[in-house]
């Protein structure tokens, strides 16, 4: 007990680590979340304190055990019965997922004026090759490939436009988008990770919402893991919100599902 | 390092069916019987938590039913090295609570929720079947300052985020934050969870 009050004194004045009660408690917006779970992904002392802090809200939870409703179980399992269940985290696939995240979360570190002298460089290459590789990657089919290259020269395009801004939304539900932003090229990038899985029966679709009406961009194909490759809009509007719904799969010809996220571009 | 944390299974959870953690992963192989016995053990806690912050009967029925189905469907992605499958499961039920009611519930309501609330500690009373459990977290939960002690309540049970913490008890953000973490360490050890 006082070993680990001297423990919090000494760590208090680390900004990011006081964030672990708040985080565990799921007592943070998301923004703050975004930047601790970033924080636990460097930091292994804080990753083991909130294991260790999750413990005692789990106490919590269970001091407050109540049957539920009569039925339910019944629910839950027929429904679990037709369920697809998600698969384990393959190795591999960890390892892609790290690439462009990481990436595109430098890209908003990097300073305003640093970001466009770099993007104008050497570092346009180094996007479009790894845009490409991701595409690759993420291509099962050997005839995804061309749409892929092409649909990887429109990202770099956006990406490298002197305008280009990057902009992060927190999805209902669970998941971060990364969005960068072009007005010259009237054009967005958007990639996702950490989407919740949605039953086969629906897909995750994009919107563009604004004065000039509703736009349907694309049905993102279903990923076990929850990450989207990068997704072109084009036609961008002065005013235009990025909208994301679950639809029926296949897709519909307007959102008549709740918005998982509202992005004003 | 911190490796494998065995928590000790509060009582009344370990009744039946073997190690709670090999019964996951005999969920996440599509083992439905398991599932069966996990929803057995697991239910009560998801709705529980989940009706604590919800409140709303119809509401909370629905989230528990959806984190049920989230412990079927990504049982694959628990991992016993992180901890507890109660943590878990917590986890999975306090998160999509408090996203229910930040995202569906209007200002209004939620102004009026904190206008008739009473304060919570004194409401973990209303739990009725964790008996010894609720006993020992209401002990914990008094050995900590007020401060600590309204801010963890109004957080983890009420769902309010720091800053909400912050200005219903016209505290400091900064002060909320470390309040926080100071009290779920000093619970942590209360409860005898297993660094």
């Amino acid at each position: 007990m006082k070993l680990s009050e001297i423990a919090v004194r000494r760590n208090g004045a680390r900004e990011p680590h006081t964030l672990a009660g708040a985080y565990v408690m799921d007592a943070i917006s998301p923004p703050d979340r975004t930047r601790f779970e970033r924080h636990l992904e460097r930091c292994q002392e804080c990753a083991g304190e909130v294991d260790g802090l999750r413990e005692a809200t789990a106490r919590l939870a269970a001091a407050t055990a109540a049957s539920p409703p009569a039925g339910l179980k019944e629910r839950v399992m027929a429904a679990a019965a037709m369920t697809r269940q998600q698969p384990p985290a393959a190795p591999a696939a960890e390892s892609r997922t790290a690439v462009v995240p990481a990436w595109l979360r430098n890209m908003t570190m990097l300073t305003w004026p640093n970001r466009l002298a770099l993007a104008g460089g050497a570092l346009a290459v180094a996007m479009l090759a790894l845009v490409v590789t991701f595409g690759v990657n993420n291509g099962s089919m050997q005839q995804q490939l061309d749409d892929d290259v092409a649909s990887s020269q429109q990202i770099a395009a956006v990406l490298t436009a002197r305008d280009a801004h990057m902009m992060t939304g927190q999805v209902l539900g669970g998941g971060t988008v990364d969005v960068v932003v072009s007005s010259s090229k009237d054009a967005l990038v958007f990639t996702a990770k950490g989407l919740r899985p949605l039953p086969s029966s629906l897909g995750y679709e994009l919107w563009l919402v604004g004065p000039s009406g509703t736009r349907p961009i694309e049905v993102l194909p279903p990923q076990s893991d929850g990450m989207i490759s990068p997704v072109v809009a084009s036609g961008l509007r002065n005013g235009d919100h990025l909208v994301l719904t679950a639809e029926p799969a296949g897709g519909s010809a307007h959102p008549d599902k709740p918005m998982m996220l509202n992005l004003i571009l | 390092m911190q490796a494998m944390r065995p928590a000790a299974p509060p009582p009344g959870q370990q009744a039946h069916g073997g190690d709670l953690a090999a019964q996951i992963v005999l969920v996440a192989r599509g083992d439905i019987a398991a599932f069966d016995d996990v929803y057995d053990r697991i239910s009560a806690h998801v709705f529980g938590t989940v009706r604590r912050v919800i409140r709303d009967p119809a509401q909370s029925e629905e989230v528990t039913q959806e984190v049920l189905l989230e412990v079927w469907r990504s049982a694959s992605t628990f991992d016993a090295g992180r901890g507890s499958v109660m943590a878990w499961v917590s986890m999975l039920a306090h998160r999509r609570a408090v996203d229910r009611v930040r995202s569906v519930q209007k200002e209004a309501e939620r102004e009026r929720r904190i206008a008739t609330s009473e304060i919570p500690f004194d409401e973990v009373a209303e739990a009725v079947e964790s008996g010894l459990e609720r006993e020992r977290v209401r002990r914990c939960l008094g050995t900590l300052t007020e401060l600590q002690r309204e801010s963890v309540t109004l957080a983890y049970y009420g769902g309010y985020t720091y800053g909400q913490v912050a200005s219903l008890l016209s505290v400091p953000q900064g002060t909320v934050k470390t309040r926080m973490r100071d009290a779920l360490i000093r619970l942590r050890d209360c409860l005898g969870v297993a660094e």
